[in-house]
Formats: C-alpha cells, structure tokens, sequence
C-alpha cells in the first residue's frame, strides 16, 4: 500500500493483520488491484464455529450408532457428513467466479463515514444467494445477486485523518447455504479516499468592510450602513422604527441597516487562530459556510493559491487542497 | 440492494435485534411436527401434549397473537415436562425416558427460540431427534419418512442463511433437497467402508418392542403371539429349504418348574467355541428383528463363527449384546449332535425337579412308567394318548387356574394351546424321573417365493419338549404333533378353528393365506423390506467385513482408507461437476444466438469479425466488400447493435424471424459473394 502516495493515512492495523508476516503474505497472495475476480487462489474456506458443533453432532450420532450398533444412525451421520462435505463445494462456489470493482468514491470529513460504491458482478448463468461485504469492524452489507446479475454496494467506513485514506482489505464472505462453512476473502481494491478535515464552524474573520459599492452584503441586520425600509416585523428592534413615518400613515415602518464587507472571502492560515491542525479545520468550516451563504471565497495556504470562486466544485478543490497541506 | 443489517458471526455491529426469517420459522415449525410426529407410537402422550402446547404457542407468536412466554410459564412447563416423563413410567434411565427429555427439550427450546443461535439448537436438536428414532424402528418406511423430515430441516437450516426478503419456503425446500441428493453418494460410501466396531459401552435399552417370546411361559402365553402377525425373523438358506415340519426354531429352553411356570435358567455359555463342528451341514442367515433379548433362534446342533455369538450349555446361540436392532448371524446344522455326552448330575437334578403338585397327572405317569419301562415307549404312549383322548387343539383355551393347572388341562379342560400340551409331557416325564425340557421357539415360516427367503412371524411362535434318552441325547417331542398335525405340516392356519381365526386380523388372515391378493401384496412388501434388512439395517460389523474382503481382497486400514478417499472424492467429483459445469452453459439471448451462427458460418467463408467491431459494422465491412447495397443487406441488421447491448429491448417472435431470414439471406449472398 506504499505506492498509494503521499499521505495515506493506512488504518491502524485491527488483530486480523496483526501479524505482519500474514500481510506481506496476503500482498503477495491479492495483490491490490481495482478489479479482482475471486477463484480458488484468493477465496478461503473454513468452518463456523456453527460448523464445528455439527461435527461435533456428528461424532455423537456416531457415537450412538455405535454403542446401538444401529446401520441407520449411522446413516443419519454419514448423510450429514456427507452434507457438509457437499457443502464446502457450494459455499466455495458461491463466491468463486464474482468480479469485484470499486466504482467509487466520495469523500468525507474525518471523524465521518467516507462511502465506496463496490460493484459485485456475477456470471449469468450463476445466481448468488447471501453474499457480504464490509469491512471488519464496519456493518456487512448484502449484495442481491439473485436476480440482478450485478450489484452496486455502498459501503461506509469512518475516517480517522484528513489526506488520502486506505480503507484497507475489503472482507468479502458467504456463509451460504447452511451456514457450517464460512468463504471468504480480504481484496484490496486500491481505493483512495480523500478525507477532508474535520470542519470547525466559527464567524467570518471581519476582515475588511468595503465601500458600498464595490462590497456585497453578507449581513443584513448589521448597523453600520442604511439599507432599506420595510414595514414592521415583530421582533425589530424599537430603535429603528420611522416613528415620523407612523404619524403620516397606520403602518409600522421600519430602517434596515446592514454591514458591507470585502465580499471575497480569502482563507489563509493567519485569520484564524490555533495550532496547524486546529487552523486547517477553521478554514474548513469557514469555507462550507461561505459556500452555504453563497460567498466568493478563495485560499492561500502555503505554495498554492485558488482564486476566489463559488460552487460545489471549486469548494472541492479547495477542501482537497486543506486537506493535503502539509501531508 | 444491500440494506439488509446482518449480524451473523458474531458482528452484532449497531444492535439491531436479529430476527429469524418467518419462512424458516414456518419451515422450523414444520419441521417440528414432522419429526415428532412419529414418536407417537413410542411415547407418552404427555410428552406428546407438551410439545404440541409449546408448538401452538409459537404458532401463536408467529401470528403475533401471543407473546413469548414468561419466564415463570417457561418454568412451570419444564416442571410439568419433566414430572411428565417421571410419572409415565419409564424406568430412569431408559431410552424413552431419555427420547422423552430430548423431545420436551426440543420443544421448549422452539417456544423460545429468538437469535440464530436458537435456531441452530433447534435444527440440531431436529437432526438428532430423526436419528434417535432409528433407535426404534429402521424399517424402510421410517427410513423414507425421516430422509423427508431430514430435508424440511435442512431447508429452515438452508432459509438461515438466505436474504431473509428472498427466503420462501419451496425455494429452500428445492436447494435442501438438490443438498441432499447430492450428498447421498458420499453417504453410501462412508456407509459401506466406514469401519463398524463393537459397542464402546453399555446403553439404555428400549423398553417397548419386547414382543415375542420371554424366557419365562404360562401355559397359553403363546396363544396372544399367535394373534399377532408381526415379524419374528427372516432366514435365507445356503441349500433349498426343509419342509415346515423340519423348521423348529429353538430360542430358550425352558428347565425350571415352579407353581405352573417355566423358566429358562441355564444360561451359562459354553465358552467361545460357538464355532465348533463340521462345515457341511445347511447353511443359513437369520435377521431377527430387535428383541432387546439375547437369545437367538435356530435350527437344533447349530454352530456359528460370527463375532458377538455364543453357545450355551444347553445347546443354544446367544448373542453377547440384547438385540436392538436387526442382528443378523449366520449358522449351520452340525451333523452330529452336539450334546450326546453324559448328563451332569447338576443338569439331571435340574432337568427332572418339580414340585409335589398335580397329583392325578403324577398317579398318571406312574402308571404309565410301570407299563412302559423304556423311555421312547412311554413317549410314545403319551403321544397315542393325546392322540386317542379328546384333547382339543385351540387359540382360547378355558383357564386353568388352580395350583393343579396341569390336572385341571390334562383331565378335565383337554383343550389347550401348544405350551399346553409341552408343559403337561415335560411334567409328566419328570414325575417318574425321566429329564425334559420345555422348548420354546418358533415352527416353520413361510417362504416368500419373491426373495426364496422364509419368514417367521409371531403366530409361528411354537412350544415343544425335549426328554433325554441314555446313548442318544436330548431327543424332541413335540406333543402337539399328536394333537393337531396340521400345524407341524401346514402352519398355524391350518390347525385352527374358524372360530380363532375369526379372532385374528384381516393381515394376519391374509399372510395365513386367506385372500390371495392382499397376501401377494404383503409378501412383496416383505421382499423389499428382506433386501433392505439384508443391505441397510443388516449392514453389521460380520457382514461389512465379508463383504468388503469379496470387494477389496485382503482387508487393511490403508485398503479401506483407499477406499474412501477414492469412492467419496469420485462422489464428490461427480458433485462438483454438475456444480461448475453449469457456468459454461450460458444462457443466450435469441438474438445473440442467431447472431452467433451467422458469425460462425461467416467465419467458414474467411470473414473474421475484428475484436471490437461492433456487430452491425462488422456486417456493413463484409457488405462493402462483397459489394452490396443497404437495401440488399437488409433493414434489421442495422438495428442489431441496439438489440444485441439492450436486453431489455423487447422483441417479438415476429421480428425475431424476420432478423434470422435476413441474416440467412446475408450469409447467402455473402458466401456468393466470396465464392466469386
């Protein structure tokens, strides 16, 4: 996973990768790829603890058969031997021959679930019964493959750090149909996930207020400028109420105000206070409220600079930027 | 898609409560039925009634008209259960008592059943309530019946596991069974290689079953077994078979007298040379049905080499465990007797002790003793006597009752039922000191003329003597012979009267041979049921072994794992096969198919379809080439990329027709083309 470049936050190492012989065996076994197809080289197969107590039923029917010297429970263990034998063929095949593909990704804040979109696709011929995919410490999902003769399965798993983040080997697993064996595998579909920081909402630094006609109104109800006038709504404060004006008609008018500011909104590290990490999540938060309140914003961290814009894209571009800086 | 929250495995992620899917609860309610169903006839009907108020119950909760029960209910059922078991009488450990807890158990656990893990425990407990039911019957019928069960409970084991919006009961029904079919393979071959050994330790025994004959007769006990028409034993015969006369099954030998009772006493084995004799006597196999007895039935001087088979000192093969369930062993008649040596004086004293009652039948034997000093004349007399006197041949004799019974049948009665006419010689012969035996067993069979085997039913069931003669052994006399020669000659039927046969049923009249069809249909249900004694039930520790060494040669550990490893890897060979064979068979849109065959015959001529080219382009490529127009290469091809990557397209029969007689008409003129 060290190819994945600068600032891959990999997640800490759970009890399954523990040992770090088992990962370089499994790297070489499922080499990281977008798209695998499990056949007998990367699917395991084991039994449940499930599996284990029908053995276990087994040796005492046996047992039985035995000490009643009776052929037919015998009959009745070797028929669910034989049943379970069959069904290592059928758990196996279950899983054997699907294609995995990451389709996509969408990125999230730390601390929140990023999404991967996992398509699972099958032969035609082959319906799947009780497919599942997560993540180990995350909630499996089905896939339908009975059937679709594919599936897109999206998949949550929280995020630790801002950068790029490994989500890790995807268990993929099957206990089907009877639940005494379990296929499985850890496929690594080399995704990256951009996670954004972890956004702290604060107000806008009151940079500059700029001349009336060259700022934009961010705040209707400031006092420093007059604005407007419009009629009476219960809660105006007293004070701007045109008394002169109620003389002449019934009707309660009252003065607006409002604030112009510098309507570009320049996120630079300096405006905001805290350590690193602290300020990066500042101008994060600054930079979704801006985008909610419809302001031009721009950023100046480090080396690169984003001249200021709106929308959803250019907010993108500036979170990635936030999120990789100094990584 | 996947919005189902799954928590098998232990990932109980966000505590989401797991629920079993309805249709394996449907499926598992069933299943319980169906497995419980045939204890009926084994157990009390208080174990029965629990486990139906606890299915009901869970009927109810399925429907959501009740909750689960409270604990304290739960409590009071399990008291109730287990003073159930108590108070029906089954002895603490038998077998029933145990079939009893384990169906109440299995019950119980069904009325609480919530998590997954219940359900595992109740489809196991299921699989082990259809195998405990073997311990009580193995006849082909159960056997059928419990391979049904066993798919119900695999398919609620099957419904587990599947996308609980998909789980329907017949879609599970269908896979358990492909399961089990496709197991069954494997199953025969763990069943006839796996190695059968000798017990390990002592069990509990079944307490019901014990028909047939006791070691300890009244006068008239056998006439109840001549009611019933239940299977004693098969026997199939090296040789062809000896008339019925010759057939007398010895099981116990009856040496002890006491107040009107015989005993068998003599029990003591003679060691282990139950093998002992010569090898050119008749030959035969017996499969006798459980009798939870040690005593086995056999034709007198028998000897076997079977393993778990004993001689006793009176002559007789026993088994070393009680038969449970169909025991098979082989014999054969020595030619020499085998027990001509001297009487021991303990054996004597035994074989002529009774007790000062009867006095006229002793008076009577006086008499007869002084008149006839050597024994084979006084048998003969007492044989002429019966023969001569009106003595009555008869299923429901009069009852005698007093503490001289045999007086009271012999001088006033003088009607009676085989054990009758035995009991009354034996004593008559120990009154003056000669030594008799009563004998009981069975006389005769019937031969089914499907299989060649003969079956000995309960009505077969035969009292008889033997007395002791210096120089030639213990000699049979069989004082019903004098009363009533068609029953040594004929069988039972024959012998009695219309009114006794009146009392029998309609089965056992037509086993006697009574309605020809109903019997021919009996006796063919008994061939099946021989062959599959003779392979399945009977398929025993001496029988594997013989078997396996015509098959393998010399057996050894490795041969039979060889054989295991082969036959059950070539089972699941065959298994895997039909699995990921289906893969290749892909099933094709009508389209494609035509389109396929064109591509093919096209590709004859030389015109490959470039990787990549899409199907239409490929057909206007050739086109060009030849040289033909867009109307001579035909409207519906240019449609066939939309119809080839859209599935969805609905097309008619119509137009699918019209896209092959264009296709053709291509091919043709292509192949015109090219061949110009």
């Amino acid at each position: 996973m060290a190819e994945a470049g600068i600032g891959v936050a990999e997640r800490p190492a759970k009890e399954l990768f523990a040992g770090k012989r088992f990962s370089r065996w499994i790297e070489q076994r499922i080499p990281p790829s977008p798209q695998i197809t499990l056949t007998q080289r990367n699917v395991f197969i084991f039994p449940t603890g499930t599996g284990f107590a029908f053995g276990g039923l087994i040796v005492l029917l046996i047992l039985g058969a035995i000490n009643y010297q009776a052929s037919l429970v015998y009959g009745v263990a070797f028929l669910l031997g034989a049943l379970f034998l069959v069904t290592i063929l059928y758990t196996f095949r279950n899983l054997s021959g699907l294609r995995l593909e990451l389709v996509g990704v969408r990125p999230g804040f730390v601390g929140e679930d990023v999404e991967l979109s996992i398509r699972v696709v099958r032969e035609a011929a082959r319906p799947r019964e009780g497919i599942q995919l997560g993540w180990p410490d995350g909630i499996m999902q089905w896939a339908e493959l009975i059937e679709q003769e594919s599936d897109t399965v999206k998949l949550y798993v929280q995020a630790g750090r801002r950068g790029y983040f490994d989500p890790g080997r995807l268990l993929v697993e099957t206990y089907f149909p009877l639940g005494l064996l379990r296929a499985w595998t850890w496929v690594d579909l080399s995704a990256r996930v951009l996670v954004y920081p972890k956004p702290l909402f604060q107000e806008f630094p009151q940079s500059v207020s700029g001349r009336r006609d060259e700022g934009q109104l961010i705040d209707p109800v400031g006092s420093d400028d007059f604005h407007d006038i419009r009629t009476y709504r219960p809660g105006d404060p007293i004070r701007h109420i045109i008394w002169r004006s109620y003389a002449r008609s019934d009707d309660l008018m009252v003065k607006q105000y409002a604030s112009y500011v510098e309507p570009r909104l320049w996120l630079r590290l300096e405006t905001v206070d805290g350590d690193l990490e602290e300020k990066i999540s500042r101008l994060t938060g600054l930079a979704l409220k801006a985008v909610r309140l419809e302001r031009e914003f721009g950023l100046e961290i480090g080396t690169s600079r984003i001249n200021p814009g709106q929308g959803e894209a250019h907010l993108e571009q500036i979170l990635k930027e936030l999120a990789l800086y100094g990584l | 898609m996947g919005s189902d929250v799954n928590t098998q495995g232990g990932r109980d992620a966000i505590g989401i409560a797991y629920q079993i899917p309805r249709n394996t609860l449907a499926l598992l309610m069933v299943a319980q039925v169906v497995v419980v169903l045939p204890y009926l006839l084994q157990l009390s009907p208080w174990i029965i009634s629990v486990g139906l108020f606890c299915g009901l119950w869970r009927m109810k909760v399925y429907q959501g008209r009740w909750d689960y029960p409270h604990r304290l209910v739960k409590a009071l059922l399990v008291f109730a259960s287990v003073g159930g078991v108590v108070i029906s009488g089954v002895g603490a450990f038998s077998l029933e008592a145990a079939a009893s807890l384990l169906i109440v158990a299995f019950a119980l656990k069904l009325i609480e059943m919530k998590s997954r893990r219940d359900a595992y425990l109740v489809i196991f407990l299921s699989y082990f309530v259809i195998a405990t039911q073997f311990l009580f019957d193995q006849s082909l019928v159960v056997a059928s019946y419990q391979l049904g069960a066993l798919i119900v409970v695999t398919a609620a084991l099957v419904g587990l596991h599947q996308l609980h919006t998909r789980v329907r009961p017949l879609v599970s029904l269908k896979l358990a069974s492909a399961l089990v079919l496709q197991a069954l393979p494997l199953t025969l071959v763990l069943f006839l290689f796996f190695p059968r050994i000798a017990p390990l330790w002592t069990v509990p025994l079944p307490a019901s079953g014990t028909t047939g004959i006791s070691d300890e007769v009244r006068p008239g006990d056998f006439a109840s077994l001549a009611q019933s028409d239940e299977l004693a034993f098969r026997v199939v015969m090296e040789a062809s078979i000896p008339p019925p006369s010759q057939l007398y099954w010895r099981g116990l030998v009856y040496s002890d007298f006491d107040n009107g009772t015989w005993r068998a006493a003599e029990r003591r084995r003679a060691g282990v040379a139950s093998g002992a004799g010569d090898d050119t006597g008749l030959a035969y196999e017996v499969m006798l049905e459980p009798t939870m007895r040690t005593w086995l039935y056999v034709l007198k001087n028998s000897s076997s080499r079977d393993t778990g088979v004993y001689r006793t000192l009176d002559n007789r093969l026993e088994a070393r465990d009680p038969v449970m369930s169909v025991f098979r062993y082989r014999a054969r008649v020595n030619r020499q007797a085998m027990d001509t040596t001297e009487l021991s004086a303990t054996t004597y004293l035994r074989e002529t002790a009774i007790d000062d009652s009867n006095p006229r039948i002793r008076d009577y034997a006086e008499q007869l003793r002084q008149a006839y000093p050597d024994v084979e004349d006084m048998v003969k007399a007492v044989l002429d006597s019966i023969r001569q006197d009106p003595f009555a041949y008869t299923l429901s004799p009069p009852l005698y009752q007093s503490s001289d019974s045999i007086d009271e049948f012999w001088f006033d009665g003088r009607a009676g039922f085989c054990t009758h006419y035995a009991g009354a010689f034996v004593f008559l012969m120990r009154a003056v000191g000669i030594p008799a035996r009563m004998v009981g067993g069975y006389l005769g069979g019937e031969v089914n003329s499907i299989t060649g085997h003969l079956v000995v039913r309960q009505y077969d069931a035969h009292g008889w003597a033997e007395v002791w003669v210096a120089g030639r052994g213990w000699l049979r006399v069989d004082p019903t012979s004098a009363v009533a020669p068609e029953r040594i000659e004929q069988g039972i039927r024959a012998a009695l009267s219309s009114a006794d046969l009146a009392t029998l049923s309609v089965f056992t009249n037509a086993r006697m041979g009574k309605w020809e069809l109903l019997g021919d249909a009996l006796r063919w249900a008994d061939s099946i049921e021989h062959r599959w004694n003779l392979w399945v039930v009977g398929y025993d520790t001496n029988f594997q072994s013989r078997f396996l060494q015509d098959l393998l040669g010399e057996l050894s550990p490795t041969r039979i794992g060889l054989a295991i490893l082969g036959g059950g890897g070539l089972s699941l060979g065959v298994v895997a096969v039909v699995l990921f064979w289906r893969r290749r068979a892909v099933h094709r849109h009508p389209v494609e198919k035509a389109f396929r065959r064109f591509c093919d015959k096209l590709a004859g001529y030389g015109y490959e379809r470039r990787p990549q080219e899409s199907p239409s382009g490929f057909v206007r490529r050739i086109a060009a080439e030849v040289g033909l127009t867009e109307a001579q290469v035909g409207g519906l091809v240019a449609e066939l990329d939309t119809l080839l990557y859209n599935p969805g397209v609905a097309w008619g029969t119509r137009e699918l027709q019209a896209l092959r007689s264009q296709l053709r008409r291509l091919q043709f003129r292509l192949a015109f083309g090219a061949s110009r």
